[in-house]
């Protein structure tokens, strides 16, 4: 067999079933975001912007467009925020391997979890009748706080979860990271006898600049999948407090009505913004990595 | 004496950090053993009789026990097809894609990125056009994306770090490409792509929205799980416990792997 053979024989299928799965799906969403395809009829017809036209009139569209947004900003800069002050609290604090191998551990249980065990683990404890949390919030005298059931904060909540995965798992990827620069500019600062915050704030954290970017924007992306746990936890409620853009299209398009044309508008919407946010985050890789 | 103080408070605020890493699902493991009446008490009980009733009730349920399968069968067979046809994607792409194997990569990993609302709402009409709504086979399908697109992602690294002289050695003996993929590098990679495709196992597992969309009695764990919340009036919460550990046990056992699989990323990310 000769080498350009062998290329061809292992890129084509993996590569041509990837684009027809991607073609099908993106073509699909943008063509029947033109059209009025329901769930309950076959027939359809073109209608151009008619869809995008009426998103803009639809206030429960921005109310999920405006909780999405919401969600990004709490758990990106929750996870980094997190991630990056127990990394450095983990490396100054904790030498023995042993130790923090065990933490390493433990902190990367959370993200394994499947996103709907998860949610039931979180919707235990936040129960306000039988719940850890409200044990201990009554303990402290306040109390019950209904945390799923409290518009203004659920979603918080929810997020709380989110940063709970997300934040442990991106503190053992720094902490990995930090382990792994080199000592003398370290050193060299600790000469200059710089505290142990300045050593990190000036020296460690700007030398970590790309793989930070990096771990924001895909951070940014993952939180655009807000569903499972929002969708276990909430279901989008109370009323709509806690409904993103994900799960709105996932109720008009699926579950209530069936309105696949409507919904479909949306998800281009979201495939759009994604996809920009992706280039974004190959460009920041490629230039890291080079 | 301050030394001794901060060094206790450090340990405490450690020992903290591993009770909120840990703690919930060690509740919710302790919960899954007890008796309804020990779950709902004013005060939360550490001690009790453990019970197997809730394990039995799960076990005992068709519902659950086919969602089980169903996850089994759908999960294993698109890790399957992801390996067999990604696997040799990467090695070539590692090796043979010089020019225009980054634009190849880009596009595979952009995949990976895609909202699940945009591959699910397109899929349902397909599916249903087709006949294939509610299959087993359909939920692979569209698994594919999830695991020949990642598969890839992770083995090319995988396969640049097979020493190149290994190979060179091999095509001077005269080995053609695909012995050299097979007999060389595969073996080299193989503990790497070991934890890519455990990796692999764990997303998909994980999945609910494309299976909640694409399937109505072929439902995967996930979905009968989600679903458990609105059996009748009282909530069963030693059910939803149980049925939580048994979501959760699969992935956690592939935690050391994950751990090597980190390890390995970092030290050949940042040059």
């Amino acid at each position: 067999m000769t080498r350009k053979r062998f290329v061809t024989l292992t890129l084509i299928p993996a590569i041509g079933l990837l684009a027809t799965l991607a073609l099908v799906s993106i073509a699909g969403a943008i063509w029947f975001s033109v059209m009025n395809r329901t769930l309950r009829s076959a027939d359809y017809e073109f209608v151009g912007l008619h869809n995008f036209l009426r998103l803009l009139r639809d206030r429960r569209f921005f109310n999920a467009l405006e909780n999405s947004i919401i969600w990004e900003a709490i758990t990106v800069i929750g996870t980094l925020t997190l991630a990056v002050l127990l990394a450095v609290l983990i490396f100054e604090t904790v030498k023995k391997p042993l130790w923090r191998n065990l933490i390493c551990f433990a902190f990367l249980v959370p993200v394994l979890l499947p996103r709907v065990a998860a949610a039931f683990i979180w919707r235990f404890l936040y129960s306000p009748s039988l719940g850890v949390i409200n044990y201990l919030c009554g303990l402290v005298g306040i109390g019950p706080v209904e945390f799923l059931a409290n518009p203004s904060l659920a979603l918080i909540s929810v997020a709380v979860v989110d940063i709970w995965q997300w934040g442990l798992f991106f503190t053992v990827i720094l902490l990995k990271l930090l382990e792994t620069l080199p000592r003398e500019p370290i050193e060299a600062a600790k000469l200059d006898s710089a505290r142990t915050w300045e050593i990190h704030a000036y020296v460690t954290l700007p030398m970590l600049k790309g793989p930070l970017i990096s771990l924001t924007l895909v951070k940014a992306v993952e939180s655009l999948r807000s569903f499972d746990l929002i969708f276990v936890m909430t279901g989008g409620g109370p009323g709509t407090a806690t409904e993103t853009l994900d799960l709105y299209a996932y109720q008009m398009g699926i579950n209530m009505g069936g309105r696949i044309s409507y919904a479909s508008a949306m998800s281009v919407l979201l495939l759009i913004v994604t996809t920009m946010a992706f280039v974004i985050i190959w460009k920041a890789g490629k230039k890291w990595t080079n | 004496m301050d030394k001794l103080i901060s060094s206790v408070a450090v340990r405490a605020l450690l020992a903290f950090l591993l009770l909120v890493a840990l703690g919930p699902i060690l509740w919710t493991v302790l919960s899954a053993f007890k008796d309804l009446r020990d779950i709902v008490t004013p005060v939360p009980k550490i001690l009790f009789t453990p019970t197997l009733d809730n394990f039995a009730t799960i076990l005992r349920n068709p519902t659950i026990r086919d969602g089980l399968l169903n996850s089994a069968v759908v999960v294993s067979a698109a890790v399957l097809v992801g390996a067999v046809l990604g696997i040799p994607a990467a090695h070539t792409l590692a090796r043979y894609a010089r020019k225009w194997g980054d634009d190849v990569q880009f596009f595979v990993l952009s995949l990976r990125f895609m909202p699940p609302v945009a591959i699910a709402l397109p899929f349902i009409v397909l599916y249903l056009d087709l006949g294939i709504y509610d299959t087993l086979f359909g939920l692979v399908l569209v698994y594919l994306i999830t695991t020949v697109s990642t598969i890839i992602w992770l083995a090319v690294p995988a396969f640049e770090r097979v020493p190149r002289e290994i190979e060179e050695a091999a095509a001077m003996e005269g080995c053609g490409p695909a012995e050299i993929f097979w007999r060389f590098s595969l073996p080299v990679a193989a503990p790497s792509l070991f934890g890519a495709l455990v990796f692999t196992f764990v997303l998909v597992w994980n999945e609910l929205l494309l299976a909640l969309t694409l399937a109505a009695q072929k439902a995967t764990l996930p979905v009968v799980a989600a679903s458990i919340t609105s059996l009748g009036k009282e909530v069963p919460w030693g059910v939803i416990n149980a049925a939580t550990v048994v979501l959760v046990l699969p992935p956690l056992v592939f935690i050391g792997l994950l751990m090597g699989l980190l390890n390995s990323m970092v030290r050949s990310g940042p040059k």
